[in-house]
């Protein structure tokens, strides 16, 4: 491989007006992009922005729509179709969560489809692909055994172990999306002087971060992305500062519609979470509570324990003490829109009607357990027509709607049962706008009629919009509230771990 | 977004142009009928090649030889709705009437020396059924195995069982209270297909509009957003598996009522059947999809032509040769028609 270091001012990845989009969702909308040898170039923006897009589009997992990209001798015009396979020689790529095999072991996982284990006949030398991983792990000076299993290490080693398998490949563009979000401290401090080491032989580094003072350590130049377009392009990381770079994230956005607050003082309250721990881990209890008419948002950095905490609230998992009630005694009624709605939202197969029902059958059955189809079918309409699910008729098939249309029908199913608190998870993930407004107002309209609303989101703006409450969730612990009066700066520095 | 806020009735309105012709298509095939022409057809063609089938006593004839598989298939129809399987219902339809028989008659005909009454027979037999039921359920739910392997085992285990119990000797004559389900008649119609017709009654109601049937459907269509909504999704499973067995159980002592025996070999081959029957009959095999009038027709359609081969007098081995070529096509019609009505891709 051929690493040319004496000419630190030659780009080695240049992208020319990049565009992608995902159905109604203009990802990326013309993004020029230059990386050049031997940098760490750091790439910020808030969540949606389009950092992670613009990675993938570099190294090909997802092919960009329009462009042109260049990453070292290798040059590629974009026409939608994947092109990874010509990139891949020049480039590696560390996703967010690690793409290893659980039940292969450390050192076969190291050296998977890499030709230095083959012998003759394709076959694979157990013995080398030990003694090479071996001394892999040794020159990190990492102590995890190369014959252990994937499945057996935490999830820190296991994000270390995919960020060593990428950079041993010796190429010379590396992408870093989020590596540290599972790393502890000692392994951070492992991995950036590698980095280090390996940028004085003159790889380039692209770096991605919610944890600003990361980039200040270990950046050199920055970029930054603001709904799919540059708004600042490479930056020396020194003409920076931490508020500087948060007013360009945010730039000026127009908000669509604005929260309301239908909380009175004399308003009960509908869920009380006592000395909750989310695991074991968790050094402090989250004591919680919803009152009627309020909406409570949930935020905090990717895999803080939002979504945990959510889920434990709405009784779908067993939290390691501490409970759940309702102030009237038992578990509160809890409608529930979960987090991925293909995964675990809607049953394809079947029509919206019964989608909708498998929400409420003991309030919809008679005492022998048989569906009352006048009151199924009224009840199925008014949820219908309440969250503006258009569909050719009730009966079709939820696989064949829109997304939008798909996620009104999981809320309409949440509410079936007449809840007293909705938990929308991702309230309005993969939504296009005029189904993400209608579904701001269903959830405003519900607090107005009284329910308890908890949304868990990753958007900031989704989050000023709804919510009169924000918890932030940072390591299983809740690490602080705003409410009232809020602003979107405020939130976006918690959000992003700054503060 | 003003076309978004249109409220569920005036869509349905607009929509109304799609032909009558295809959403009745596509309700036929939902609702499981895809199987009832090609049923007909074969009737009629029947009818004019062999003479002796258009006749009342063939036809109840016909019927009464699939109530034990219709039983059967109902029963591991349960268990495939939520996208599990259960290969033990073979196994059930021989061991649980056996339990019954050797706990019915003298030891001198091969009994345990028990002699129970011979009313108790039917619920010996159905406790015996559920209780593999259970077991399987507790065996999927609480330790988790893949139900393909633990039935297996079980299926195994309960054909020895069979010999075991028995002493490798199959019961004659366990008792008339015992064999009426499956021997007698009502006004010429035998009791074993009165049973069957309720049974298939019950459980389509049950299906189409209990909650239970909803739950069923919901968690072969998606595990994840079953349990979301709030069913208690390992009750449900755990309860299939012993509805299931609960059937299989009913369809072994129908058997033995006809054989007026309980053999050694009761039930062999017959999970075969069964799931040919539920696939013929529109149920996927990865749940979630699959009606009761569909699994009938799957029933009915493997006992006309098995009628009609042997009616035709083709040799026994062509028999069960040309059966397995017909299943195979069938299946594949039944594919191809239930992807061609439900494939179709719109987007509001």
């Amino acid at each position: 491989m051929e690493l040319s270091t004496n000419n630190s001012s030659r780009p080695i990845v240049e992208m020319r007006n990049i565009t992608k989009t995902f159905g109604s969702t203009r990802a990326l909308r013309g993004v020029d992009f230059t990386v050049m040898r031997g940098e760490v170039h750091a790439l910020l923006g808030r969540n949606g922005a389009g950092k992670s897009t613009l990675v993938s589009t570099m190294s090909g997992f997802t092919p960009a729509d329009t462009g042109t990209i260049k990453v070292a001798e290798t040059k590629v015009t974009a026409n939608g179709q994947c092109y990874s396979a010509s990139i891949r020689k020049a480039i590696g790529h560390v996703q967010q969560t690690p793409q290893l095999f659980n039940l292969l072991s450390v050192a076969e996982n190291l050296f998977l489809e890499n030709p230095v284990v083959r012998g003759r006949f394709g076959l694979v030398s157990q013995e080398r692909t030990i003694k090479l991983a071996k001394e892999l792990l040794s020159s990190w000076n990492i102590d995890i055994r190369a014959d252990a299993l994937v499945a057996e290490l935490d999830a820190g080693t296991r994000q270390l172990l995919e960020i060593i398998k990428a950079l041993s490949r010796g190429v010379p563009v590396m992408i870093l999306d989020e590596p540290t979000a599972a790393l502890s401290n000692a392994e951070k401090r492992i991995l950036f002087e590698h980095v280090r080491a390996l940028k004085s032989q003159g790889v380039s580094f692209i770096y991605i971060s919610h944890h600003l003072d990361e980039i200040f350590e270990i950046a050199d130049t920055v970029t930054i992305l603001r709904d799919g377009q540059v708004v600042k392009a490479r930056e020396p990381v020194a003409g920076l500062d931490v508020e500087s770079i948060a007013d360009l994230m945010m730039g000026k956005k127009t908000v669509r519609s604005t929260r309301e607050d239908h909380v009175k003082s004399h308003m009960p309250s509908l869920l009380e979470a006592k000395q909750i721990r989310i695991d074991q881990r968790a050094t402090h209890d989250i004591n919680f509570e919803v009152k009627a008419g309020e909406i409570v948002a949930l935020a905090g950095p990717v895999g803080g324990g939002k979504e945990a905490l959510a889920m434990i609230l709405a009784g779908q998992q067993i939290p390691a003490s501490g409970k759940v009630l309702s102030p009237r005694g038992g578990m509160p009624t809890i409608g529930l829109v979960p987090t991925d709605r293909h995964l675990s939202g809607y049953v394809g197969l079947l029509g919206v009607r019964e989608n909708v029902v498998v929400g409420g059958l003991d309030i919809l059955s008679n005492r022998f357990g048989f569906i009352d189809r006048n009151k199924e079918a009224a009840h199925v309409g008014q949820l219908a027509q309440q969250t503006h699910v258009v569909a050719s008729s009730l009966e079709q098939p939820v696989s064949q709607l829109s997304g939008g249309n798909q996620q009104k029908v999981v809320f309409a199913r949440a509410l079936c049962r007449n809840p007293e608190v909705i938990i929308a998870m991702s309230p309005t993930r993969g939504v296009d706008v005029g189904a993400k407004e209608q579904l701001y107002a269903l959830l405003r309209n519900l607090a107005k009629e009284g329910l308890g609303v908890i949304i868990v989101s990753d958007e900031e703006d989704e989050v000023a919009q709804l919510a009169n409450r924000v918890v932030i969730v940072f390591e299983g612990q809740v690490m602080d509230e705003l409410s009232g009066d809020y602003t979107i700066k405020d939130l976006v520095l918690r959000m992003e771990g700054v503060i | 977004m003003s076309t978004d806020m249109v409220s569920q009735s005036d869509s349905t309105k607009t929509t109304a142009h799609r032909s009558k012709w295809a959403s009745f298509g596509s309700s036929f095939v939902s609702d499981g009928y895809t199987m009832y022409p090609v049923i007909l057809l074969l009737v009629i063609v029947g009818a004019v090649v062999a003479p002796r089938f258009a006749t009342a006593t063939n036809l109840v004839n016909i019927l009464e030889q699939i109530s034990v598989l219709g039983l059967t298939t109902i029963g591991l129809t349960f268990v495939v709705l939520i996208g599990r399987l259960d290969l033990s219902l073979e196994g059930v339809v021989g061991f649980a009437p056996m339990v019954a028989a050797v706990a019915l008659v003298p030891a001198a005909m091969g009994g345990l020396g028990l002699e129970l009454p011979g009313w108790t027979g039917l619920f010996v037999a159905l406790g015996i059924a559920g209780l593999i039921g259970w077991f399987n359920g507790f065996m999927v739910v609480k330790v988790g195995l893949n139900p393909f392997i633990s039935t297996l085992g079980l299926l195994v285990l309960l054909r020895g069982g069979v010999l075991i119990i028995s002493n490798g000797r199959s019961i004659y004559s366990p008792g008339k209270e015992f064999t009426f389900l499956g021997a007698e008649k009502i006004a010429g119609v035998p009791l074993s297909v009165v049973v069957f017709i309720i049974v298939a009654t019950v459980v389509g109601v049950i299906f189409k509009y209990h909650r239970y049937g909803r739950a069923l459907y919901a968690i072969g269509g998606n595990e994840e957003a079953a349990r979301a909504a709030g069913i208690n999704v390992d009750k449900v499973i755990w309860s299939a598996f012993v509805f299931a067995a609960l059937l299989g159980g009913l369809a072994g002592v129908l058997m033995t009522g006809r054989l007026d025996s309980a053999v050694t070999t009761q039930g062999q081959g017959i999970i075969f059947s069964a799931f040919a029957a539920a696939v013929i009959g529109g149920v996927s095999l990865g749940g979630g999809r699959g009606t009761i009038v569909g699994v009938v027709s799957g029933v009915l359609l493997i006992g006309v032509i098995n009628n009609l081969l042997t009616l035709a007098q083709v040799p026994s081995f062509y028999v069960q040769a040309s059966t397995g070529a017909v299943i195979i096509i069938a299946a594949i019609l039944t594919t191809l028609a239930s992807r061609r009505s439900s494939g179709v891709k719109t987007r509001t």
